[in-house]
Parts: structure tokens; C-alpha cells; sequence
């Protein structure tokens, strides 16, 4: 797309590039492309934790959804729509390589992925010292179960009935899956900066 | 309140703690530090969706275009007519438009009612063997007889496009053979089968020499 072309795309409004697509316009998909393909990289990032698979999993939500425009009838923002779209692709994928999406309650954590409750008692509060490399580093580092979950309540803001309707557990397991999750990036954080602290 | 009891009852805690929950967070440090710690967790969270600057890698979108395109999403309203037929058999020009027809039915495909902006080759295949077969190459010498007499200036763009939809057409099958269970290939070859027989259509429906 020209950059002439990119300035007159811009200027029309999300609904019209949204008409335009759904008669095949292409420089109106890549238009939308471009206006939305952060967040829903960012999403598929953060949920996977690995560069190639979020990129795979971008092109694959937009397909999908360019696949279905000719069905958006603008009930809900397309924004919403597209992203909700994102999360059962990341989600679908996760499904496929067995990897957990929810923990169970009660099960599956190992020894060493349960969050301890416990830390040291002189480990100094988190609290005005998280920074956000920080906190990306360690979610990377959570298990997949317990990171879709923080991902997906704490980053993306869905809260825990719609988490339930999307992964299929039941609201009470988000939410004690969620705690979980919070613990043990408590537990990373604190680690980590235990381990800058004893560096020379 | 024990830390026990707390602890028990954190994860459903949303907002505002009761007056008891109040009472023993004021009461006990290891529980009041760790809700401080999971608060700032969260908020440094929500921080991280509003931050959003990673972007994926610009091959992306072309990799999207690219799949629109073959499944016809997308239809390039600009793009020439630049049509690949069938395969046609028969050596009187009469039946080539049938032959074509018949060809592509064969093959499944919409003929001539399909917006011409669909037909488009989306990957030029370069080929390395210019040579068409006999019958093709008869059958694209009567149509270019044919265009010659009705509109003699079209004659060398026709001959240029037939040269370039039969090289596509050899490179399809080529990818065909190689590999029969490859979807895209066979995509490619319809598609360059339906620009052949439209390209001739185009030229046998063309009106009588121009002045």
C-alpha cells in the first residue's frame, strides 16, 4: 500500500474500511490489518510465549476473521469481536500441543510449579518496584495454564465469567487458578530480584 | 481471622474487603504485604495490555494477502483482464469455447459468469520451458488468426498474454505433478486453466474489425 493510499485509508472510518472489506477492498483489510495487528500480536505473545508461534497465530486470527467479515453486523466492536477471535485461535492451539489451558483445581501442579506461599520473611515488598520487563519476563517463565488465565484477566481485562465461557472451566476455577497464577509470578519476581541482589 | 482463613477466602475477594478481612490485614503483615504484592501485580499488568508496542513481523500481512487472494476474498477491481483458459482439444475453432467450457466443468470450476477480477494469477510463475504443446499451440494460432482478422493491432498483446498464460499453465501442472496432493498447486492450475478459457472468450466475443 502507497503511503498516499495508507493517509486516504486512515482517514475513513473503522465501519467504512469494515464495509469496504466485505466487498474485497484489499487495501481496506490491510488497512484493518494495520489498525488492530498490535494488540492482537501482543495477545497471542503473551499467551505463548514465543515469538514464531505468536506470528503464526496472528496470521491465522486474521484470516479467520477477515474469513467471517461478511457475518459482522456491528452488534459489538469490532475490536471486541476480532480479539475474542484471537483468544479461542491462541486458546485452540494450546488445546492441540496438549498443553493445559486451565489447570484443574487441585491437580496437575507439580512440585515445582505450585507457587510456594511461603517466602523468605525478609524479602521486601513487590510493591513500587515491579517494572514492566520485569513482569514480562516472568509471566513468560508461568505455565501455560497459568498464564493464559492471567493473561487473559489481568492483561486483557475479561473477567472471570466470560474466562469460564471461553476455556470452559468454571468461574470459580479462574478465579483460584488466577490467584495461583498471581503467586507464583510473586514468587518469580521475588526470585529474580534475590538473584540481581546477590550479583556483584 | 487467621492467615489460614484469609488466605482461603483471597482468591474470591474482588474489590473492597469485608470489615473482618479489613481487620486482620491490619493485624498481620505477612497477609497485608502479600495482598500489596498481588495488587501490584495485577495493576502492573493492566499497565502492560495499555503499552502494547510489539509488532509482528511485516511478512505477516503478506502472508494474509496472499491467502485472501487465492480464497477470493480479496478481488482486485484494477487488475487486466488477463484470463487462462481450459485446455482446448478440438482442432476446429467452432469447439473451442465448448471444449473449454467442457474442460473446465471437469474440473469443477465457474466459467464465464465469474467476475473477471477473480481470474487474476496472483504469483506469476517464471517457466523455464517456453515451448506449448502442439495442440495448444495450434488451437492459440486459429485464435490469434480469428483475432487478427477481426482486430489486428490486438494480435501481439493476445499473442504476449496467451505466451504468458501457457507458461503459467505449464509451471501449474508441473507443481501438480510433483506433488498431486498439493491444494495449492491445484488452485493454481484451475485458476490458470479458467484465465486460459476466458481469455478466449474475450477474444472470440470481441466485435468485428475495428476501423
Amino acid at each position: 500500500m502507497t503511503d498516499a493510499r495508507k493517509s486516504q485509508a486512515k482517514k475513513l472510518s473503522e465501519s467504512e474500511l469494515i464495509e469496504r472489506a466485505k466487498q474485497g477492498d484489499a487495501e481496506a483489510f490491510e488497512a484493518l490489518y494495520h489498525l488492530h495487528k498490535r494488540r492482537v500480536y501482543s495477545l497471542c505473545l503473551r499467551m505463548t510465549a514465543n515469538t514464531a508461534a505468536a506470528e503464526d497465530l496472528t496470521q491465522e486470527a486474521f484470516l479467520q476473521l477477515f474469513r467471517k467479515i461478511a457475518t459482522f453486523r456491528g452488534e459489538s466492536a469490532f475490536s471486541t469481536w476480532l480479539h475474542r477471535m484471537a483468544v479461542n485461535v491462541v486458546l485452540m492451539q494450546l488445546r492441540k500441543k496438549g498443553l493445559p489451558v486451565v489447570p484443574l483445581e487441585d491437580t496437575i501442579d507439580t512440585e515445582e510449579e505450585a507457587p510456594k506461599k511461603e517466602l523468605g520473611a525478609l524479602d521486601p515488598s513487590l510493591a513500587g518496584s515491579i517494572d514492566r520487563l520485569q513482569l514480562l519476563r516472568a509471566v513468560e517463565d508461568l505455565p501455560p495454564g497459568y498464564r493464559s488465565i492471567f493473561v487473559l484477566h489481568d492483561v486483557e481485562g475479561y473477567e472471570h465469567n466470560e474466562i469460564a465461557e471461553i476455556v470452559g472451566c468454571s468461574v470459580g476455577n479462574s478465579k483460584s487458578q488466577l490467584h495461583k497464577a498471581r503467586l507464583k509470578l510473586r514468587e518469580l519476581l521475588k526470585t529474580s530480584r534475590a538473584e540481581k541482589a546477590r550479583k556483584p | 481471622m487467621t492467615c489460614e482463613e484469609f488466605e482461603r477466602v483471597l482468591p474470591e475477594i474482588e474489590g473492597a474487603h469485608s470489615a473482618e478481612q479489613e481487620s486482620h490485614l491490619h493485624s498481620c503483615s505477612v497477609c497485608s504485604e502479600l495482598v500489596d504484592d498481588l495488587n501490584a501485580i495485577a495493576l502492573q499488568a493492566r499497565l502492560l495490555r495499555d503499552s502494547e508496542n510489539e509488532e509482528p513481523a511485516p511478512g505477516i500481512w503478506n502472508s494474509i494477502e496472499i491467502a485472501l487472494r487465492q480464497e477470493g476474498l480479496i478481488r482486485d477491481l484494477t487488475s487486466a483482464p488477463y484470463l487462462v483458459p481450459a485446455r482446448p482439444r478440438p482442432r476446429r475453432l467452432a469447439w473451442l469455447i465448448p471444449a473449454g467450457a467442457l474442460l473446465l466443468l471437469t474440473f469443477g470450476l465457474v466459467q464465464h459468469e465469474r467476475p473477471r477480477s477473480e481470474l487474476t494469477p496472483q504469483v506469476p510463475i517464471a517457466s523455464t520451458n517456453p515451448e506449448p504443446t502442439d495442440a495448444a499451440n495450434s488451437d492459440d494460432q486459429q485464435l490469434l488468426e480469428v483475432v487478427s482478422a477481426r482486430s489486428p493491432a490486438m494480435r501481439a498483446s493476445y499473442a504476449a498474454s496467451l505466451r504468458d498464460v501457457n507458461s503459467y499453465i505449464r509451471d501449474a501442472e508441473q507443481s501438480v505433478k510433483t506433488d498431486p496432493n498439493d491444494v495449492q498447486a491445484q488452485q493454481y492450475l484451475m485458476s490458470a486453466y479458467e484465465q486460459k478459457s476466458m481469455l478466449y472468450q474475450i477474444a472470440l466475443d470481441r466485435p468485428l474489425q475495428q476501423q
